[in-house]
């Protein structure tokens, strides 16, 4: 049973403001995602997002379509995922870690069973992108049965009166998205994002953290004046991707990102 | 949301949280619309003026000799753009006039719908991009270069297989990104609620026409109403105006493509099983990781790996059947329905035909009623081709 609350509880504790990196589990090579995670257990990281690769992911842009397809190639999938968190937590019993995916894997293998799994294997959050408040309640549930937690989603076109109850609802960090459209990097934040998160810090009860188009220090530093998580994830997944060493790359970008 | 996402266990509001703000106001518009007489109004005049409603029921009688069975068409085929798609985007078009967006977008895979679309963007004033997956873009060159002319932006999606369902994801991935003065107009009884709803409301003249027309006609109901179903609109249009009558029996044919092994068809209620895909829990083709499969289809219409959630909760309830053609029994359905009555229909059509033609004992002496959905002008290229083939494996046969 995953001790969630408690695990990523102690990790926010430690500071304010911090780092959640996403990567696509999986691209690469599933080996290669358990080595990244223990690069981002660093002072600073709250948590890791674990993507679950998905063959239609509408709420990606092109890196992390891209990312998700070349995922699935290497054999990666939420049972796949599962065994990899299973085996990260024999070694690693601190860093806490969301399971992000969408909502047809989960509901193929059977929302009990994923979700027991998921528990089981040692993960604390699930986050499911297209899994609005409306369809929350039997995630939820089950998740809570489970000793895990659902992570809601809040946007710029969210009302107050929706805000509140996501607030209420939503289990260890309310993630807002931080501007209209789908992952991948922006050049610039704000505009939307100043005047949600401004609505969000109101009613929140957990941290908040903002995501979607974050990829440079600057991006995080300005969340950071705002909120306490920096969500970052197509720059990282494409950065790693690229890169010749992947352990340096993303080890020198987390530093970049997030000074310890 | 104001009225149930659910038929019973499938539909629901599967969508980004971006999404979900949009999908009120929608919901709302329609909601007050559906009641409005000046809307009603508006939409009736348009259908009647513009599309060319009510479309004829015609009965085949050299078929219905060489069958043995009663076989009448409900012609949506003579429709303004060649298929029932219209019915559709005027519908919603005029309630994007009313929410006062400016632009539509669309997703399209054979280009019907992206060129009934760009139609009503026309006839509307609005601005219009539609997304086609790149592979379609190829095969249905003409619709491509009809989009165009009609003043629509087409964007070409090279991601995934770069079909139908691909062109959908960037639809909605493109919605995400300006949802205040956009609406996205989908083209079938698909994607989160409200739009399985609005979709089938607007379709369901062809059912309400076709039953008045029936009895006029024959005197009383068909004992079999049948239409082909990919995602499943025209089939929902027709379904709807005898749900209220347990003695007509609804059929609904999904595209049996080369066969049932994973990825050469898209008979989603043969070999799929209850998933989410774009916005609604539906029958679904998928792997055992959940991952959504490849589709084959000879017709573009019917090449998707989901069905209506309607249509699912309709399977289940028994209230309707599902059954699947191959590409070959559409392909000559498709000549058949040529030589014996002059009517050249689409692929996606001919499926329903080939479906009573192969039934025919079966269903001897009883009068079916099919949705001819679509002319087949858009496919005499690809179909001719193929055709050949067709021809060539029956000589074998015979």
């Amino acid at each position: 049973m995953a001790d969630s609350d408690s695990r990523l509880d102690r990790r926010l504790a430690e500071r304010d403001k911090q780092l959640v990196p996403y990567l696509m589990a999986g691209d690469g090579g599933l080996e290669w995602t358990r080595v990244f995670l223990e690069v981002c257990d660093r002072p600073g990281v709250a948590c890791v997002e674990l993507g679950v690769p998905f063959s239609d992911p509408i709420a990606d842009g092109p890196v992390l379509q891209a990312a998700a397809r070349r995922a699935i190639e290497a054999g990666s999938s939420l049972k796949a995922v599962i065994a990899l968190v299973e085996k990260f937590r024999r070694k690693n019993d601190t860093l806490p870690l969301a399971v992000f995916s969408y909502a047809n894997p989960i509901a193929k293998m059977g929302l009990e069973d994923a979700f027991k799994a998921i528990a089981e294997a040692g993960a604390d959050l699930v986050m499911m992108p297209e899994v609005p408040l409306e369809e929350s309640a039997p995630f939820r549930e089950a998740a809570a049965e489970n000793g895990l937690g659902v992570v809601l989603f809040a946007a710029p076109s969210t009302d107050n009166a929706r805000l509140m109850q996501i607030a209420e609802h939503t289990r260890g960090f309310l993630y807002l998205i931080g501007r209209y459209g789908v992952t991948g990097a922006s050049k610039e934040l704000g505009g939307d994002l100043d005047a949600a998160l401004n609505r969000v810090q109101a009613v929140a009860r957990t941290p908040v953290a903002v995501g979607f188009g974050l990829s440079t220090p600057e991006h995080v530093e300005y969340v950071h004046a705002r909120a306490d998580l920096a969500v970052v994830g197509s720059a990282l997944v494409e950065r790693l991707h690229q890169a010749e060493d992947p352990v340096a790359a993303c080890r020198a970008f987390l530093a970049r990102l997030m000074p310890e | 949301m104001r009225s149930d996402p659910y038929f019973e266990l499938y539909g629901g509001v599967f969508a980004p949280e971006t999404l979900v703000a949009p999908l009120e106001e929608l919901e709302a518009a329609w909601l007050d619309a559906r009641d409005n007489p000046e809307f009603l109004g508006e939409f009736d005049r348009l259908l009647r003026t513009y599309a060319g409603r009510p479309t004829p029921i015609t009965f085949c009688q050299r078929l219905t000799e060489q069958l043995d069975v009663h076989v009448w068409l409900k012609r949506e085929d003579l429709l303004h753009t060649g298929a029932h798609k219209i019915n559709n985007t005027i519908g919603q078009g005029l309630l994007a006039k009313r929410m006062g967006k400016e632009r539509l977008i669309a997703e399209t895979g054979a280009g019907q719908h992206g060129v009934a679309t760009a139609t009503a963007a026309a006839l509307l004033g609005l601005e219009c991009r539609i997304y086609m997956g790149a592979v379609d873009a190829q095969r249905q060159r003409p619709n491509l270069e009809r989009m165009k002319l009609l003043g629509a932006e087409v964007e070409i999606v090279e991601a995934g297989t770069a079909t139908l369902k691909d062109a959908i994801s960037e639809a909605m991935r493109a919605w995400t990104a300006d949802p205040v003065s956009t609406h996205y107009l989908l083209g079938s009884v698909l994607g989160p609620h409200p739009f399985p709803n609005i979709v089938a409301d607007f379709q369901s003249v062809i059912g309400r026409e076709a039953r008045a027309q029936v009895i006029e006609t024959l005197g009383g109901l068909p004992h079999v109403a049948a239409a082909c179903v990919g995602g499943g609109s025209n089939a929902i249009g027709l379904f709807r105006g005898f749900l209220g009558d347990p003695g007509v029996k609804l059929v609904g044919v999904e595209a049996g493509g080369r066969g049932l092994a994973a990825g050469e068809h898209a008979a989603r209620f043969a070999t799929g099983s209850p998933g989410v895909l774009h916005g609604c829990c539906t029958y679904v083709l998928q792997d055992e990781d959940g991952q959504i499969q490849p589709t084959h289809s000879v017709s573009a219409g019917l090449d998707y790996a989901a069905v209506g959630p309607e249509h699912a909760m309709l399977r289940e309830s028994g209230r309707a059947r599902y059954v699947h053609e191959t590409d070959q029994s559409a392909l000559a359905a498709f000549r058949t329905l040529a030589r014996t009555e002059g009517i050249i229909c689409a692929l996606e059509s001919a499926h329903a035909v080939g479906w009573v033609i192969r039934n025919a004992e079966s269903l001897a002496g009883q009068s079916v009623l099919i949705n001819l959905s679509g002319r087949g002008d858009k496919d005499l290229d690809h179909a001719i081709g193929q055709l050949g083939r067709v021809l060539s494996a029956e000589t074998k046969e015979f």
